[in-house]
This record gives structure tokens, sequence and C-alpha cells, in this order.
């Protein structure tokens, strides 16, 4: 398997590189051979030799950088989607596959133009929470947090449902986007750490529903899922009174 | 008449506020509802002293305070740490007359970094120290540029800036201004060539976004900086730490002025550099600061040292959500040679509001305490399972590690047949949690 952890020295907010290690660990805990390669700005990526592919959040200006350094792989990543491969953006990263960013000032950036949807970033409040998503293909919600300053327009096919927390926009009830097998979401931080079952979902995806994966040593990742969880639900009661 | 009548009241309740035990927020709060722009009608001292930054800026006031007041000026500042434009209201209508002129000579501030554009609206610094910009309460303050951001609203042309040249964002702010005074450390012999952290801050250039070099770290990104592409580099330092031994506890400042520190570590360091560089800015003398600050034992209870059954221990108070918090004390129990153990209780995420984030877990550096030095290490606290599972991606052998949630368990762990030297690194959120089992 071929893991690809691109600009991972520049959208590395939130301790973000760990869903890369999640991956490692499951895979040589399985049995399953994996390389990995970090790649940033300035290097030539051939992206369809990937078998999985993780950007995470960066501050609004190295979203800038990486934005422009990233066109030169719109046809692959278009490619690399629509042919069913897996990939996880989180944070502002899956933004910039979009139609346009448009920031506080109101210039405008061309995305990558691969979906249809358009961002828009204010710089008076940070848009923050702590989230519960529910999914159609788990049966458990996943847990984490929301860190951006954008909302987004026009995603036709969302990721998750919004059980608490916030959506692609304030009066929105949904989260992220889902196309085959990409994975956008507003979720940052560790992931696929903190939600043990998405990270076998994922890995079943890339690795084939046969293959077999051990899954035994994720007993603390699985408690400590099941403690945030409490806790967020705790909250939600308390908040709705 | 209404400026009067709002300091009047504002010291009432400050007065009965103190009786009652309650915080310094509130007299500022009403203050400013009775009359919107009250601070601008004050008459200020001279110096109007205000620190900002991520961490230490609590420190650094008390310090500065602390040299201050012992050569004999009058400072007027927040000791309760209340840092946002309520508290420094109170603060300066407190130490004004009813004719409203502040009675000190100084007016030392203590601000918050996001809420300093509206407090310095009205008071307006004439020197202004920010100390550093790092990942800190990303829950609510998304990350360091959003803070830079913010910042840069509070900063007025007239004001002195006083900036650490050591941290690539916060030397930006001095960037096309004149006359900034720089303060930083040299060579020192606890540098090293390549980066000790989890993640890079200082891996691209602030002004321009291409690949930066560092021709030293400090500790984390701190440390001597080019830019190969636009120039952009650290400054030269007027106020410098000169060299320091942690083993003996001496910094050098300006190659002449030694200081004994109470506490060993780098970030004490910068944060008594800090206000040797006011003091000295203020007139006092380079031997005196030093003299003053030597053996200076912090008030802020950041640091305590206890004792659990035949046990002995200090508790570095650090703060949740900042991972170069927790590397500062990590560092500091894991050059102890003596041997030691190291606990850390993460219980509640933050004690002013609700989070169960812990993706700042994964950017501290924890590896560091893959020594000798450390013996074994109790994780406790409701997110111990968190710790536990952090604690996996170190290197550190699995049986030197011990899991309790429940932090009374832990405590009767803590106090059984071992005799090492006790570390307990945690939060304000979460400390009289273990320092209440001690009685």
């Amino acid at each position: 398997m071929k893991i690809l952890h691109l600009y991972h020295d520049i959208m590395n907010l939130y301790g973000e590189y760990a869903n890369v290690k999640a991956m490692e660990r499951i895979f040589g805990n399985s049995g399953i051979t994996y390389t990995t390669d970090r790649l940033s700005i300035g290097d030539d990526v051939d992206i369809s030799a990937y078998d999985f592919i993780y950007i995470g959040s960066g501050t609004e200006r190295n979203q800038r950088v990486v934005l422009e350094d990233m066109k030169k792989y719109k046809e692959d990543l278009e490619k690399y989607i629509y042919n069913g491969k897996t990939a996880l953006f989180t944070g502002n990263s899956f933004e910039m596959l979009g139609h346009s960013i448009t920031d506080s000032n109101g210039q405008n950036y061309e995305g990558l133009g691969i979906f249809d949807f358009t961002v828009k970033e204010q710089n008076k409040t940070r848009i923050t929470a702590d989230a519960v998503f529910e999914c159609d293909f788990l049966d458990k919600p996943l847990v984490g947090f929301i860190n951006k300053c954008s909302e987004i327009q026009n995603i036709g096919t969302p990721l998750f449902n919004v059980k608490m927390g916030i959506g692609n926009t304030a009066e929105d009830n949904y989260e992220g986007i889902r196309v085959q097998n990409f994975f956008g979401t507003h979720l940052t931080g560790p992931v696929l750490i903190k939600n043990p079952y998405f990270l076998e979902y994922i890995v079943s995806l890339i690795a084939g529903e046969n293959a077999k994966l051990n899954t035994e040593y994720l007993t603390y990742e699985r408690a400590g899922y099941e403690v945030t969880l409490k806790e967020l639900e705790k909250r939600v009661k308390e908040t709705n009174g | 008449m209404k400026a009067f009548f709002t300091i009047l009241i504002c010291k009432l309740l400050r007065f009965v506020g103190k009786l009652v035990g309650k915080g310094s927020s509130l007299p500022g709060k009403i203050a400013l509802k009775l009359c919107p722009d009250i601070l601008s009608r004050i008459e200020l001292p001279e110096y109007i002293i205000a620190v900002t930054g991520s961490n230490g800026k609590t420190s650094t006031v008390e310090m500065i305070a602390h040299i201050l007041t012992e050569n004999g000026k009058k400072v007027a500042w927040n000791k309760e740490g209340s840092n946002q434009i309520e508290g420094v209201t109170t603060l300066v209508l407190g130490s004004a007359t009813l004719s409203g002129k502040v009675k000190s000579d100084i007016l030392l501030i203590e601000s918050d970094e996001r809420f300093a554009r509206y407090t310095f609206k009205y008071i307006k610094p004439t020197h202004y120290v920010i100390t550093n910009l790092y990942r800190d309460q990303l829950t609510r303050n998304g990350h360091p540029e959003w803070v830079y951001d913010a910042l840069k609203d509070s900063i007025y042309p007239e004001t002195q800036l006083i900036l650490n040249a050591d941290d690539p964002l916060v030397s930006h702010f001095g960037y096309g201004r004149d006359n900034i005074i720089w303060f930083g450390a040299g060579n020192l012999e606890t540098d090293s060539e390549e980066l000790v952290s989890v993640y890079n801050d200082g891996a691209y250039c602030p002004h321009c976004k291409s690949k930066m070099t560092y021709s030293r770290y400090h500790y984390n990104h701190i440390g001597h900086y080019q830019c190969p592409s636009c120039g952009y580099k650290r400054q030269d330092t007027e106020y410098t730490v000169t060299s320091v031994d942690l083993d003996n506890g001496e910094a050098v400042i300006n190659g002449k002025y030694a200081i004994s520190l109470a506490l060993k570590s780098l970030y004490n360091i910068y944060n008594i550099l800090a206000a040797f560089t006011v003091a000295s800015i203020v007139g006092i003398d380079g031997a005196k600061i030093a003299e003053d600050m030597s053996d200076y034992v912090m008030k802020n209870g950041r640091v305590i040292t206890f004792n659990l059954g035949k046990r002995h221990g200090t508790m570095l108070t650090s703060k949740h959500e900042n991972s170069i918090s927790y590397d500062q004390s990590i560092r500091l129990a894991s050059e102890d040679k003596r041997g030691c153990d190291v606990m850390f209780i993460v219980d509640a995420v933050s004690r002013k509001y609700f989070t169960s984030d812990v993706s700042w877990l994964w950017d501290i550096d924890f590896e560091m305490l893959n020594n000798d030095n450390v013996h074994e290490i109790i994780l406790s606290g409701q997110y111990s399972n968190d710790l536990a599972v952090r604690f996996s991606y170190t290197d550190i052998p699995k049986d030197k590690i011990k899991i309790y949630a429940d932090i009374g368990e832990a405590y009767r762990y803590l106090d059984g047949s071992r005799e090492e030297y006790i570390y307990v690194i945690t939060c304000f959120s979460d400390k009289n949690k273990f320092l209440g089992l001690l009685e």
C-alpha cells in the first residue's frame, strides 16, 4: 500500500500528522506492507501511484500558498477521485477542491474546480465547536472538533449529519463532502485516532473488504472515543435543557 | 460628573468584590456600561506598559512589577490576571483618583491577545512587549496567524514595540517599522542545530511563505532563522541572554549581569529577559535588576513543591491546549539527573469553557521523556485513554507507563514503595484535583 501525506509540513495544524500514523499502524499490525511519502510544496508527485492520500488543515495564508502549488495536480486528483480511490482531506484542505475561495477582504481565489462548491471566509470570529457527526456508513457517530473561519455553499453530497457542532453553513445540518471514496470534512485533528471505527472503515476501503485487519490493539482508542462521546452527549442534553 | 460617579461606583464594587472574594472583571464591566468611553477620560501616567503573547505574560508582568516596586516606583498592575478589557478597566479606575488621574508612576497591563485591540483603543500603551505566539487554546484561538492578525489591530504607530527577536511570527510585527527594541537569546550551550519539536511553526517564512532555515534553535521554533528567498531574518538584539547554565541555575544578560535562577528553565529565562528589558527602559540599572531577579520565586503559584508520604515532588502547572508549555515542563523533568517519576493529569480540558478536544496532545513532544532520568510515567484523569494512545506512539517502553483514570487511585499508587522525585504536569483546571488529596 502506498500512502501519501501531502503538504505535511505546511498543512499541519492540530496534530493532524497522527492521521497518517494511525493508518501506518493498522497496516503494520495487519501484516499489510506499506510505504509512506511525506511531500510538500515544490515536489513533483505522481498522484495516481498512491492508494491513500491525506492532507490536513493549515492557516488561511498557508492554504493560499498550497492552492497555487496544487493546481498542477487538478487533472490527476480528479481522476484519482472519480476512479474511486481513497483520500481524506481534513480542515480547510478540502476547500481547495471547490470552485472558489473568497477571503475576508472579498478577494477571490480560484479553486481546483473538481467540485462545484464555493467557500467564503470572514475574519471576525473563529468558528469552533465540539462535534458529533452521524453518517450512513457507520453505526456510531464521529466525535471531534471544528475549527474554521468559512462557510461552504452548494455541496450536494455531504459526508455527515450534524448532531452537535456546525455544518457547512450556519443554517446547514450537513457537514463535509463525500464523492465516491473521497472524504472531505472540517473536523480537525487526529480524526482517525479519535474515531477508531472510522479508521477501520477507511482502511477497509483501501485494503478491500476481504483484507484481514487486526483491530484488537485499538483498546485505548475505543475507550477514549467512548469517554468523549459520553461527555459530548451529556453536553447536548445540558444545552437542550 | 459622569466620570466621577463611574469611578466611584467601580471602586465601591471592587471593594465589595474583594470582601466577598469575587473576581476583578465585574466592576469594570459595569463601569463600561455606565460610561463607555470612561478609559479615555482618565489622565494616565507617563509609562503605560503592556505585555501580551501566548505564554509567559502573567509571569513577565509579575517580574516587571517586582523590579519596579523594589526600585521605588509606584506601579498599578493587574495582579489577578483579569486581562480582558473589563479587568483592565477595573485596574485603571481602581488606581485613579475620583477626579480621574491615575496615581501611579507606571500603569502595567497584562493583556489577552485577542482582546488587546479593544482595550488599547482607549489606553494606548507607550511600551508594548510581545513575548511569543504559539499554538495556544486553538479551540478558541484558531491558530497563531489568526491571533497575529487580531493583535496587529492593537498596535499604534506611536507605541514603542519591544519584541522577541527569536520568534519569527512576533518579529514580523516589527516589519517595516523603525525603532523596535529587540530582546532574545544569543548562542547558548543548550541550543540545537536540529528542531526538537513535533511540529515546526518556523518552517515557512511569515513574510513571503518560502521555506526558512535556522542556524540554531533555542527550543521548538524559537531561534535564529533566516529566509533565503526574501531575506527576512532574526534581528540583532539590544537585550540578550548571552549564556545559560541550567545545571547550576544561572543566566547572564548582556555579557555581564548574572542572575541566579529559582526555576531552571529557558522559558523562565525569556520572562526574566523581557522584564529586564522593560526595567532597563524605565531607567533601572542592570546590576540592580539582576540583584532583584536573582532567586526570585514567582508568587503566581505555577510551580508548587509538595510532599506525598515520604516522597517529594513539584507540580509544574502547564497550559492544556498549549504544546510548548507542556514541552517546557517535560524538558525540565526529563533533565533531572536524580531520576524521577512523571505524572500527567488531563481530566478537564479547560476550566473556563467546555471542550472535549485532545488533538493538542499530539503536538506535545512526549518523546523527550524517553531517557534514563525518567523512571515511570503515570497517566491519569478522564482523558487518560487519550494520553495512553498518545504515549503508544512514542518509543517509551510500555512497562514504564502506568494508567489510572481515577486521580485518587493514581495518588495511592504514588504513595507506595517508590522513592523517586515526582513531577506532576497538569493544568490550572486540574491541579487542585491532585493537590486536594495531599493533606
